[in-house]
């Protein structure tokens, strides 16, 4: 049993890792390169004169410099494993319920996996997000340079997000968290520029911050909790937490506040612009896109299957959410219309997008249940396209403001297409797969008990529908039909030419996913409102 | 009685006459001599572990077999015999990754002189762990200031004779108000012996008669150890002792010294006083005030800091905290917490410094921050370690540092009223660990060509310091292992901690 959860985390993870120890993954195949005349060099090969372990993996996979065919047997080999893994990740998902401990880490802690459909949903789509990036990358990364750490780190990545679906456990998900954290760290700080570094930090500190608020609450969760183990509808043992109902929500708000740092949710939502930018565009992607989620799928996990929505129901923590929900949301979309470099404005977008996931979780009705993981799946495709898009505009030409982007649509006309079937998604227009999500949404709202919120929360939706629909579509109307302007005497836009099909293949699969899911939605519903029946 | 039970003294004596031994003879057999004390003093605290294991309850060993008053008392339980064989092994690891450093940087003539002090050290460390007797508690404290002392101005260049002074100063006071409290107890109780003055103890509490003076004693020997331990706000003399000093000096000085002082208050508190009488005296909330204060006001410092030696250094500041604040949680989930955190501590510590000179060597041996830039990526077992090390200390899973943060928190509940405040602190540190602990690890894997400044092109390959890297391997293990298998040794120190009193 526990090889089927055990492969898809090992392998990605081992495989990065080989990646990363050979000799030039990092700074001294550069270094090298940079003093040859260096005599110290001579003084001290860095293997000895003798070839080592590591030389000899880099020969066997023979990726030891920087030529094209050195790089082509790299991404074969990461493509190899990522499918390879993506795989069985998906073979063990859907071939039902298993579970599995590993090991204890302390008494009654164990490191415990098991599936369920939660975890089936996030599984599937990372893997299917993934996949797409990594081919995506493979053409995108040429510019950027050092792949091999790159990549190493994409797959360590990987198998820890499947580790976090897969989390059976509030320890086994703290634990994989954090190491998300942490492996997904080194893909912000990739150019190494200054820049890049202090958002790297931030991004730290803010994870961090967030994953310690959260781990305040399993504190206080492990006391009055039956056990932490996932079950469907909760935990909590109301009779133990008779008399402590007060410090229990406060540790439960503390963890909402600190998992929401990573789905951007106000008040530590500032990492997300800052990281975004400088971070390579398939990265900023799977960022947004996918580990932006796991902050949902924590938040998911501590609210439904450990504490369960009826203790929250009716409480000033219900309250504060919802209201810090809807805030972000409007806040997002005002900030993303006002900004003028396109991954930031892209970045402002999550943030006002994954609340609306967090609002429709908040309102603890089935409907906006649904609608929620609706807008998971949705969301995670829609802004991968976008994200990507983003990348072929600086890929190619180095745009990377709105501004620039004005004719682009003559230029790049599938990528533009691809974008304009995407925004139109996340706008909601039917028959798109993002309608499909705020319609969900919006209708649990108005369901819900939750009074003055049941109106308030769908009309700032759709303010922030509208807001949306400003931000990216004045970049399509702008792409396809320029403002005339006095003749320039060069064309900014000069010698920029369609996006390689390496690119453009995973690009135009994701949005046809957009479409596809809104057309096709029946499936998904019907088990998406599984999910939110067995928990509420 | 069994030949193991002589194991326990006949270690303190090994280890004492080492040092007089390793004075007359050369550094290189005085070196050899020192390991193998040290592997001989780890082999017989092992016997004693698995022996005291089997029978499950202490045993105590009188010297010469006479009877107190005349008599003096070893007793040895579980806990003690755990402690002796971990801190064998720390002393083992830090001295063999420290000894490149020390051929370098201390003259030929003095090593010698350095395996004399390491002697006295280890033997007054396990004296500390084992005696039964207040009295005999207090000469060793002297030793083992006497011979810290040395371990930090071997090196005799001006900062670390600064900070010997400093130290020497501290560390005085701390004995003598230790001192003081012991006379106060002689003279309340008429006993030495731990055991007899605890019944008398009961008996004074039970009359409440001389309730001030008791209380007195009982401030004067938990402030006098704090000192010697480093509890903030008597912290001033760690960043320069641990910062300037040679490299297995700072390792042992911080994992070691002052963790042989945090046993004896755990000593004094059960077995001298009683936990009962302890708690009512409301020392315990001072020490937890002070012990919350050190993890805030260390982790403030070592963010502040440039220097990576003396970041690490003001880092054990905090860490001391942690330890004092279980202990200031009155509870025995907080004292088992608290012991936990010791081994932790050490492990990682020493793991940090050993790692940092790791990481100098291939710096042009620049210890701040800014010449470390991408030293990860040319010594890299050194930053491999280094970076466990942050992790372990920012208290991330599957490392030692998370397993005694859960400890703290859980032993927290127990509490009345202090839950609160320990759980902020807690949560608060670890932030504060995480900026100055990650900022390094970025920093030592940050590129040097990129970041504009020319370092040699110097890379240490594992077979060139193969004694250094395989103290690194070990100890990532020994981490791995307090984070991985921690309950056997959890269970270990709570069945220890009952059998202590």
């Amino acid at each position: 049993m526990g090889i089927w959860i055990l492969l898809p985390i090992f392998l990605p993870v081992i495989v990065g890792i080989l990646l990363l120890l050979p000799p030039g993954a990092g700074e001294s195949a550069k270094k090298n390169q940079d003093h040859q005349s260096d005599s110290s060099l001579q003084e001290y090969p860095p293997d000895g004169g003798k070839e080592s372990l590591r030389t000899r993996f880099a020969r066997l996979i023979g990726t030891l410099d920087e030529s094209p065919e050195s790089l082509s047997r790299l991404h074969k080999l990461t493509a190899a494993a990522l499918i390879v893994s993506a795989l069985v990740a998906l073979a063990a998902a859907w071939s039902g319920d298993r579970s599995f401990t590993w090991f204890e880490l302390m008494e009654g802690i164990p490191v415990y996996f098991q599936i369920d459909d939660v975890g089936r949903l996030f599984v599937t789509v990372i893997s299917l997000v993934w996949v797409l990036v990594c081919f995506y990358s493979f053409v995108y990364m040429g510019h950027e340079g050092n792949e091999r750490r790159f990549f190493g780190f994409y797959l360590i990545v990987y198998g820890v997000l499947v580790a976090l679906s897969f989390s059976g456990n509030l320890v086994t998900m703290y634990l994989c968290y954090e190491l998300m954290t942490l492996t997904s760290m080194p893909m912000v700080l990739h150019s190494g520029s200054h820049e890049s570094i202090m958002a790297a930090l931030k991004y730290l500190f803010y994870s961090m911050c967030g994953a310690y608020l959260g781990l305040f609450a399993i504190f206080f969760l492990y006391k009055y909790c039956d056990s932490i183990t996932f079950t469907a509808g909760g935990t909590l043992n109301l009779a133990l937490a008779e008399g402590h109902t007060g410090i229990l929500l406060a540790a439960i708000m503390a963890s909402l506040i600190g998992f929401g740092a990573k789905a951007g949710m106000f008040p530590l939502h500032a990492w997300l612009p800052t990281a975004h930018p400088v971070a390579p565009a398939p990265a900023s992607a799977v960022l947004s896109g996918i580990i932006a989620k796991a902050g949902v799928l924590a938040i998911i996990r501590v609210v439904f299957y450990i504490v369960g929505a009826d203790f929250i129901r009716g409480t000033w923590v219900q309250t504060a959410w919802m209201t810090l929900a809807l805030l972000t949301v409007f806040m997002g979309s005002m900030l993303a219309f006002r900004e003028k470099v396109f991954k930031k404005r892209l970045a402002y977008s999550t943030v006002s997008q994954v609340s609306y996931i967090l609002f429709g979780l908040s309102t603890l009705a089935p409907t906006a249940m649904e609608g929620a993981l609706l807008h998971v799946v949705f969301h995670a495709i829609i802004k991968s396209v976008l994200f990507l898009t983003a990348g072929i505009f600086i890929f190619r030409g180095n745009l990377s403001r709105v501004d620039q982007l004005e004719g682009i649509g003559k230029k790049m006309p599938k990528t533009l297409w691809c974008f304009t079937f995407a925004s139109l998604a996340l706008v909601g227009i039917p028959p798109m797969s993002g309608f499909i999500s705020k319609w969900y949404l919006a209708q649990g709202a108005l369901e819900a008990n939750i009074g003055v919120f049941g109106w308030v929360g769908p009309a700032v939706l759709l303010v922030s529908a509208l807001l949306t629909a400003g931000y990216l579509l004045s970049v399509v109307t702008n792409g396809f039909f320029p403002k005339k302007k006095e003749a320039q005497e060069t064309d900014p836009l000069d010698g920029i030419t369609e996006a390689p099909a390496g690119m453009l293949i995973p690009l135009a699969i994701l949005a046809a996913l957009t479409v596809l899911l809104g057309i096709f939605p029946n499936p998904l519903i019907r088990f998406v409102s599984k999910i939110a029946a067995a928990v509420l | 009685m069994e030949f193991v039970q002589n194991f326990p003294f006949i270690t303190i004596i090994l280890a004492l006459f080492s040092g007089p031994l390793c004075s007359v003879l050369k550094s290189r057999a005085a070196k050899r001599v020192n390991t193998a004390v040290i592997c001989l003093v780890l082999a017989m605290s092992v016997a004693v572990l698995v022996f005291t294991l089997r029978t499950g309850e202490a045993y105590i060993y009188r010297m010469g077999h006479f009877s107190a008053p005349w008599g003096n008392e070893i007793r040895v339980g579980v806990l003690e015999a755990f402690m002796a064989v971990f801190f064998s092994v720390i002393m083992l690891l830090c001295m063999l990754g420290g000894r490149r450093e020390l051929t370098a940087e201390v003259e030929e003539t003095k090593q010698n002189l350095y395996y004399v002090m390491v002697g006295l050290l280890l033997s007054s460390l396990l004296a500390l762990i084992y005696t039964n007797d207040l009295f005999t508690a207090y000469v060793f404290v002297e030793i083992n200031t006497i011979s810290a002392c040395g371990l930090i101005m071997i090196r005799q260049n001006g900062r670390s004779i600064e900070a010997a002074t400093r130290y020497m100063i501290m560390s005085l006071l701390g004995s003598g108000l230790f001192l003081m409290g012991i006379c106060y107890l002689y003279d309340l109780t008429g006993h030495l012996l731990m055991s007899n003055i605890k019944e008398q103890v009961a008996l004074l509490a039970a009359s409440g008669e001389y309730h001030i003076p008791l209380l007195i004693s009982i401030t004067l020997m938990s402030v006098g150890l704090a000192i010697k331990s480093a509890l903030f706000p008597f912290h001033a003399w760690v960043p320069d002792a641990y910062g300037y000093s040679t490299l297995s000096s700072a390792a042992i000085l911080s994992s070691l010294v002052s963790k042989g002082y945090i046993f004896l208050v755990v000593k004094i508190f059960y077995r001298v006083i009683g936990f009962d009488v302890i708690r009512e005296s409301k020392v315990i909330n001072v020490l937890f005030v002070f012990g919350v204060l050190g993890m805030i006001f260390g982790s403030v410092n070592a963010i502040r800091e440039n220097n990576i030696r003396r970041m690490i250094a003001w880092s054990s500041v905090a860490q001391i905290g942690y330890i004092y604040m279980g202990f200031g949680l009155g509870t025995t989930a907080g004292i088992t917490a608290s012991l936990f955190h010791i081994l932790s501590h050490a492990a990682t510590k020493s793991m940090l410094f050993v790692s940092a000179s790791g990481l100098t060597d291939v710096s042009h041996g620049e210890t701040d921050f800014f010449g470390l830039t991408g030293s990860g990526y040319r010594n890299r077992i050194a930053g491999v370690a280094f970076t466990a090390g942050s992790l372990s200390m920012v208290g991330i899973p599957l490392f030692s540092g998370f397993i005694s943060k859960v400890l703290f928190a859980s032993a927290a509940y127990d509490t009345s009223g202090k839950l609160i405040p320990a759980m902020i602190a807690l949560a608060v540190s670890t932030l504060l660990n995480a900026i100055y602990f990650m900022k390094t690890v970025i920093r030592i894997y940050t590129p040097s060509h990129r970041a504009g400044i020319k370092t040699d092109t110097r890379v240490i390959a594992m077979r060139e310091q193969p004694q250094k890297a395989v103290v690194l391997m070990l100890f990532i293990a020994l981490n791995l292992i307090l984070g991985l298998g921690s309950q056997p040794i959890v269970n270990m120190l709570t069945q220890g901690l009952e059998m202590f009193g």
